[in-house]
């Protein structure tokens, strides 16, 4: 039974309940009436039915954003686990570039490959440069 | 055929479901309403995760900007043997990685833990191989370690952090808090794979990262020093060493080294005495080096002059003592200025004697003796020079000459600093600034007091330049600077209460160039085995290392 039917229903039972002839007659006989029934009962119908799309739309809009806020969070997280990774790689990097530049370790590395210390480095005073201007 | 239901029936069903249904409503309105906080908490404690947000331990860099210490996160391994399909297969395939034995892998695995740590804090390499291998029932767990670019070098100034997340010693010990941050805390929903609900529950506090710090300390000079000591001791057979390096323009410290040191990151393999700072946590009775304070106290109070003379017979007789020269020597006719370039114990006494007891103990305090100098480093001890009151008579002749008294090798340098600069003493201070979220926060140097006039302070850097130029400091000398300082062999006291035999503290304290100081170094060795001749390796050090302080910091020479 559509929902027009169950509509109309109620009124089917009455009028076969009490067939009054002059009634039903009357009722026959005026297809301006039965016209408006029938337009109301449509447009119930239709007004019901757009309230549920509507709900229904509503509800699929709000899943439909919810779900995307919610993997919006996991790829933000996703990206600050990235991040955090990132930021401990260069981290490490920055060890190994103090590592490599300690004096310590060139010291030792220069001593492996020969080198030796200069006995005395040359320096021009100041003064003499000042003076040659 | 139709069925036909009694209207009792009817009735009687009709009120089951009444019923069941207002006891359902009931207990529904129930759970709404008073019960709702407790289901809530119930739900939300199954979802929630309450975390101690980590701060980020502060960097020390020296002053050039150089990583000093910093903190990384590195990878735990750690094992949920329930899940280990094949141990023996998983503990052969972790040993030559973790260079372990794989029955004690096994043996781990098998030890009826639910959950267990295989390695703590892995290098970066190891933690890669063991990823790669992909095996079930093994996991990373991230944790903080402390890590030192330059190991050994700069230990005794750094400290280091124990495993509860500490600084101990040093910097590290005395800047904890800056350097520690505060941990922050985070509430969150999670779902059942253990990430965080974007639409739930998220709130917290901040950690805040502890400050960066920046040294005073120069990675070069130290490396220099720390080269030059431990040279110094292997050649020595020395039983420890320490050198300070001071600017005495303001205190600021450029380096520190102590031996025995330890490795920062490897601190449980280090011994009691290597964790211990010489230089600021270790006294002496520091011998002829005081000389030159007693002769600053004297030119000071005006009682002699370079060239105020006495006759010099070996000895000097001091409150029914009899106080010798080094060896016995007899010299003669003596100015002031001779007994600094000599190093006469009896020409100290004669000075002394001229100055007074009270002067020469109010002098020894104004230059930092018997009170910390409050350097910014843990653990300083303050040495002593007892009151005057407690002092025999012949005390005034062995406090001239730097026995009786104890002190540390920084407040020698931090003297010599006020010689050096003009007369004023700086508090001797390691961290140059620090930086936080509101910014860069510099240390001002603290002038303590002046302690002698300018012109003592020049009188007396000639004479210390005489005494490397032409006396008993000529080792010290460097071409093309000029050099002032003194050596210094001291008597080791005994249990017993007098001096041990044959053993000695050698050192030396000087600063460069004499014209213009600005480096003073101070070295001191104990029981070297060149006994006597002990201040030759003391000399060999601070020539190498204000040799290369000097070039690196591009001082031009004074000399041709």
């Amino acid at each position: 039974m559509t929902f027009a039917q169950a509509v109309r229903a109620p009124h089917v039972r009455r009028v076969q309940r009490r067939p009054l002839r002059q009634a039903v007659h009357r009722r026959a006989a005026d297809p301006r009436t039965a016209l408006r029934s029938a337009s109301w009962e449509v447009r119930s119908f239709l007004l019901v039915s757009g309230v549920i799309v509507a709900g229904f739309l509503l509800v699929l809009l709000y899943l439909a954003q919810a779900t995307a806020v919610s993997a919006a969070g996991y790829e933000a997280q996703r990206l600050l686990a990235q991040r955090d990774e990132i930021r401990r790689q260069n981290a490490l990097l920055e060890i190994e570039s103090a590592r490599l530049d300690s004096p310590a370790r060139i010291e030792a590395a220069a001593q492996r490959i020969g080198l030796v210390r200069a006995a005395t480095i040359r320096v021009v005073p100041a003064v003499e440069i000042a003076a040659k201007r | 055929m139709t069925a036909t239901i009694s209207r009792a029936r009817l009735r009687v069903l009709f009120a089951f479901f009444a019923v069941a249904s207002l006891v359902l409503s009931a207990r529904l309105a129930y759970w709404q309403t008073i019960g709702r906080s407790e289901l809530l908490g119930q739900a939300t404690e199954q979802v929630r995760s309450d975390l101690v947000l980590a701060a980020h331990r502060g960097v020390i860099r020296d002053r050039g900007g150089a990583i000093l210490a910093t903190t990384v996160e590195l990878r735990s391994l750690y094992a949920i043997p329930g899940r280990v399909a094949d141990r023996g297969a998983t503990a052969a395939a972790l040993a030559p990685i973790l260079g372990e034995r794989p029955d004690v892998l096994r043996a781990a695995l098998e030890s009826g833990a639910e959950w267990l740590y295989l390695r703590r804090r892995l290098p970066e390499e190891t933690a890669n191989r063991i990823a790669a291998l992909r095996m079930e029932g093994l996991g990373f767990e991230k944790e903080p370690k402390r890590l030192y670019p330059n190991g050994m070098i700069g230990a005794q100034v750094l400290g280091f952090v124990n495993d509860d997340g500490l600084g101990q010693y040093g910097v590290e010990g005395r800047y904890d808090d800056m350097l520690r941050g505060m941990p922050g805390r985070l509430v969150v929903e999670r779902d059942p794979a253990n990430r965080e609900l974007a639409l739930g529950l998220r709130t917290g506090v901040n950690a805040k990262d502890g400050q960066e710090v920046v040294l005073t300390l120069d990675l070069a000079i130290q490396t220099a020093v720390e080269r030059e000591l431990a040279a110094a001791m292997q050649r020595e057979q020395a039983a420890s060493g320490s050198v300070v390096v001071l600017d005495p323009r303001d205190g600021a410290v450029r380096a520190l080294a102590s031996s025995p040191t330890y490795d920062p990151s490897r601190v449980g393999a280090a011994t009691n005495e290597a964790l211990r700072d010489r230089a600021i946590s270790w006294t002496y009775e520091p011998g002829s080096t005081m000389k030159a304070i007693t002769i600053a106290a004297a030119l000071d109070k005006g009682v002699v002059t370079p060239k105020t003379s006495y006759n010099d017979v070996g000895y000097a007789v001091i409150g029914g003592r009899v106080l010798s020269n080094a060896l016995g020597k007899v010299y003669g006719p003596t100015t002031v200025a001779q007994v600094l370039e000599r190093s006469q114990n009896a020409g100290a006494v004669f000075v002394a004697s001229k100055l007074g007891a009270p002067d020469l103990r109010s002098y020894l305090e104004a230059f930092g003796f018997g009170a910390p100098t409050g350097v910014d480093l843990a653990a300083e001890t303050t040495g002593r020079v007892r009151p005057l009151a407690e002092w025999y008579p012949v005390d005034l002749g062995t406090v001239s000459f730097g026995q009786g008294l104890s002190i540390t090798p920084l407040q020698l340098a931090a003297a010599y600093a006020a010689i050096a600069n003009g007369g004023t003493l700086f508090r001797p201070y390691v961290v140059a600034s620090r930086r936080d979220a509101d910014g860069e926060h510099r240390t001002a140097p603290a002038a303590v007091r002046r302690v002698i006039s300018p012109q003592t302070s020049a009188t007396l850097r000639t004479m210390l330049t005489a005494t490397v130029d032409q006396g008993i400091a000529n080792a010290a000398a460097l071409r093309g600077y000029s050099v002032a300082g003194k050596t210094g062999t001291a008597q080791i006291p005994s249990d017993d209460g007098s001096y041990v035999d044959d053993a000695y503290i050698s050192s030396f304290a000087g600063f460069v160039p004499a014209e213009d100081p600005q480096l003073v170094v101070v070295v001191v060795l104990e029981r070297p085995q060149s006994k006597l001749l002990g201040t030759l390796p003391a000399m060999a050090a601070f020539k190498g290392i204000a040799t290369d302080a000097l070039r690196y910091a591009r001082v031009q020479p004074d000399r041709p």
